[in-house]
């Protein structure tokens, strides 16, 4: 046991051979009150480097708490998750969380908060001119000196990002991260990551539950469905990019899919 | 706009403003005799042989300075010792849930004593005199400022440690980068509470005998019948309490950024 967890950990493999997310009967139980609920049961999936898979499902399918125990912030109470054959214990910085709420550090400006993470890794004068470089990337740097309550959500949604963009993550965990925001800017923020995607292609792991949103951006759909939290169904999707929403062909296989769900 | 700012800035004015329009009616008609309320403008004549009176030319010439210094002393000396206990103290029970539960009840019973019934114990250990209330000014100050740091402490998001992890922030880390500078603003009125509760114990610790402080000359000037002096004494110590809070606001807001943009 030990032996093979010292040879996973050699940094050559991390780096640059084993690039894909898997989960393999991956369980989670939470205890209740003296009972329990099974809130993901025998999970299994394969996600390659660089796809972006939406994880699509209704409220209290356990999307959440999987991408919980992909990020390490809570450990399966069955199976495993791996990432480039390195099996996840702890959060670290290959992957990644955008969460839904608001989740800067309010005593921060836009430009510390996206320096918080990389200052420890990068030298000074490296380091203002990437956080420089992902300001612009999301298109804030007339913002870098204001402070998360003085900016939109939409823009914090952009902080959130370039946070961790800096950082180069292997995967991006992200929780419905424009779920709370206005139609417009959650259309601007799906263009936005997906011509980040495009220039940085990163793997993403993307949860949702607005159909609309996981036919625009995924290359393939995990559908799950919940009591207990299993994934039901695997959607690949044949769209060419870019996805236009008004296209006939978006229109037939969202209504495929929707015919599918009922 | 304009205007209405301007006036403003003059309202933490009108009250003792009106205060001391009463003070000259009541004294100058006679409505309250002078050995129980003295005339305001004796009372400023009694301030100004006190502060900068030569010593010795009259009683409490000069001695303001002495007094002062002594009483800065020991507030300064055991607020700083509640401050060094009570926020790591603070920091352990809003992180840990297990210390928390360890902590609470005990330290709710202790707060739940009135400071004064402390003085007896006080004096019987450390005797007359500075430790006793340093003493009991650390104890006082302890409280407010370890239940606000806790508070503060437990109510910091999940999300914000959370995001500390993935980006690499262990547990220790977290409690400079993430936990104190979220907790800023609670840590603060902590402070500010215990603060004053240090001058309110300084003087219980300087009515025991002690020769100096400005607790000491209120209690030396009642067995002396000097009623302009214990008025003196209690203005003098309300400015002081105002500015050295004024004070830690503003070393805190000049220290830490979290100080200067949540509060």
């Amino acid at each position: 046991m030990m032996e093979s967890f010292k040879l996973i950990r050699s940094p050559a493999i991390v780096e640059k051979r084993c690039p894909t997310l898997t989960a393999r009967s991956l369980s989670k139980i939470f205890h209740v009150d003296g009972g329990f609920s099974t809130v993901l049961d025998n999970v299994h999936f394969d996600i390659e480097s660089g796809e972006l898979v939406c994880v699509l499902g209704p409220s209290g399918c356990g999307k959440t708490t999987l991408l919980k125990l992909i990020a390490g912030f809570m450990s399966p109470s069955g199976g495993s998750i791996e990432i480039g054959q390195r099996r996840v214990t702890r959060p670290g910085p290959d992957r990644c969380v955008i969460f839904q709420e608001d989740a800067l550090f309010p005593w921060l400006t836009v430009a510390e908060n996206i320096a918080f993470g990389a200052k420890t890794i990068l030298p000074g004068d490296r380091l203002s001119k990437e956080v420089q470089r992902y300001l612009e990337m999301v298109g804030l740097s007339a913002f870098k000196d204001y402070l998360p309550k003085e900016i939109s959500g939409g823009m914090k949604q952009r902080v959130a990002l370039a946070r961790v963009l800096i950082l180069n993550p292997r995967v991006l965990l992200m929780d419905e991260p424009f779920g709370a925001l206005d139609a417009q800017t959650r259309e601007e923020m799906q263009n936005l990551l997906l011509s980040l995607w495009a220039e940085l292609s990163h793997t993403i792991v993307f949860v949702t539950h607005d159909l609309g949103e996981a036919v625009t951006l995924a290359d393939r759909i995990l559908l799950m469905e919940r009591n207990p939290g299993r994934i039901r169904d695997e959607i690949a999707v044949p769209l060419p990019r870019p996805r236009k929403q008004e296209s006939d062909a978006f229109h037939c296989f969202y209504r495929d899919l929707k015919n599918r769900l009922k | 706009m304009k205007l209405s700012e301007h006036y403003f800035r003059y309202l933490p004015w009108i009250p003792p403003g009106l205060f001391l329009g009463l003070w000259f009616l009541v004294s100058r008609t006679g409505w309250v005799p002078a050995y129980l309320l003295p005339d305001p403008a004796h009372i400023a004549r009694a301030a100004y042989t006190y502060i900068f009176g030569q010593p010795d030319s009259a009683p409490y010439a000069g001695r303001f300075l002495p007094d002062a210094a002594a009483s800065l002393l020991r507030v300064a000396l055991g607020f700083s010792f509640a401050v060094a206990l009570a926020i790591p103290l603070g920091v352990l029970s809003g992180r840990i849930a297990a210390c928390h539960r360890l902590m609470s009840t005990s330290i709710n019973a202790l707060r739940s004593v009135p400071g004064i019934s402390w003085l007896p114990l006080a004096l019987v250990w450390f005797g007359i005199g500075m430790r006793t209330t340093v003493f009991l000014v650390a104890l006082a100050a302890f409280f407010p400022i370890y239940l606000n740091t806790a508070a503060g402490a437990r109510q910091v998001s999940p999300l914000l440690y959370q995001s500390g992890a993935m980006m690499g922030v262990g547990r220790l880390r977290g409690v400079f980068a993430i936990l104190l500078p979220a907790a800023m603003p609670q840590m603060i009125s902590g402070l500010r509470l215990g603060l004053g509760i240090s001058w309110a114990y300084l003087v219980l610790g300087e009515l025991t005998g002690v020769p100096n402080g400005l607790g000491a000359v209120i209690m030396d000037a009642r067995m002396l019948g000097r009623i302009d002096i214990i008025i003196v004494g209690i203005l003098l110590i309300a400015a002081m309490g105002r500015i050295s809070d004024l004070c830690l606001n503003t070393v805190m807001r000049f220290c830490f950024k979290s100080a200067r943009r949540m509060t």
